[in-house]
């Protein structure tokens, strides 16, 4: 098993720019709550996975790009995007 | 907006933004690269300003961070340039990784991908106009949205041909 760490690096810091982006609104009645970013997670390792090893083909059978994208969007949201 | 519409764009907003970063990744390889998987990425923005508006949108775009990125994105694709013209002698030459073995290995390591291809700056490239075009098709949204606002316009002034209600 192989990581590729290219895609893992720039799929993080993608996610993490738009993860800094994703504020409270004061005045909005919505709120979106950690259960929605847990099932978010969830679909995320599922299409991840109906992916397959996207776009090496040889390392682990995950998306890892994809998987890096939504753990980025998680903490840049949990550390900048209060 | 709806309700139903409102419960379910910021997720679904959020697979296509990841989709987009995936879009990305692969640009190199396979058909779409950094403007298309930018595109898809500004689409799950939009997505989520035009339901739940300018205001109320979980996802918050201020104009200080689409002009710092934008200027990220294109200082980033000259200089990948400008290593280009300054190694070989040709802008934007496809170095590698290694720089000409300047870059000490561990870093070079780091940074490449190991594919058949051998894509040098490539995936890089596709970075960096990735940041350009997900600010750039934002802004053209959110400026057209703010445009009421910016020229003093109020609600009831929707009617573009200055007619009169009948």
């Amino acid at each position: 098993m192989i990581f590729y760490l290219g895609p893992l690096i720039l799929g993080f810091i993608l996610g993490f720019i738009i993860g800094t982006r994703i504020k409270p609104s004061p005045g909005s009645k919505l709120k979106f709550d950690k259960e929605v970013y847990a099932v978010i997670v969830i679909v995320a390792v599922i299409v991840a996975f109906w992916q397959g090893p996207f776009p090496y083909y040889h390392d682990i059978p995950l998306a890892s790009g994809f998987l890096a994208g939504i753990i980025g969007i998680i903490l840049g949201k949990l550390t900048l995007g209060r | 907006m709806s309700t139903i519409l409102k419960l379910f764009v910021f997720p679904i907003s959020l697979i296509i933004i990841l989709i987009g970063i995936n879009t990305i990744l692969g640009g190199h390889i396979t058909p779409g690269g950094g403007f298309q998987g930018g595109a898809m990425i500004a689409a799950g923005i939009i997505f989520c300003i035009i339901v739940y508006g300018l205001e109320e949108s979980p996802i918050k775009i201020s104009h200080n961070f689409m002009a710092s990125l934008e200027s990220a994105g294109a200082l980033g694709y000259v200089f990948l340039g400008l290593a280009g013209l300054v190694f070989s002698g040709f802008f934007m030459y496809n170095l590698g990784v290694d720089l000409y073995h300047i870059v000490p290995q561990f870093i070079s390591n780091l940074f490449n991908y190991p594919d058949p291809t051998h894509a040098g700056i490539i995936p890089y490239l596709n970075f960096v106009v990735g940041l350009k075009v997900l600010v750039g098709l934002s802004a053209v949204v959110i400026t057209f949205l703010e445009s009421d606002k910016l020229l003093g316009k109020d609600e009831q002034s929707d009617n573009i041909f200055g007619e009169d209600e009948q």
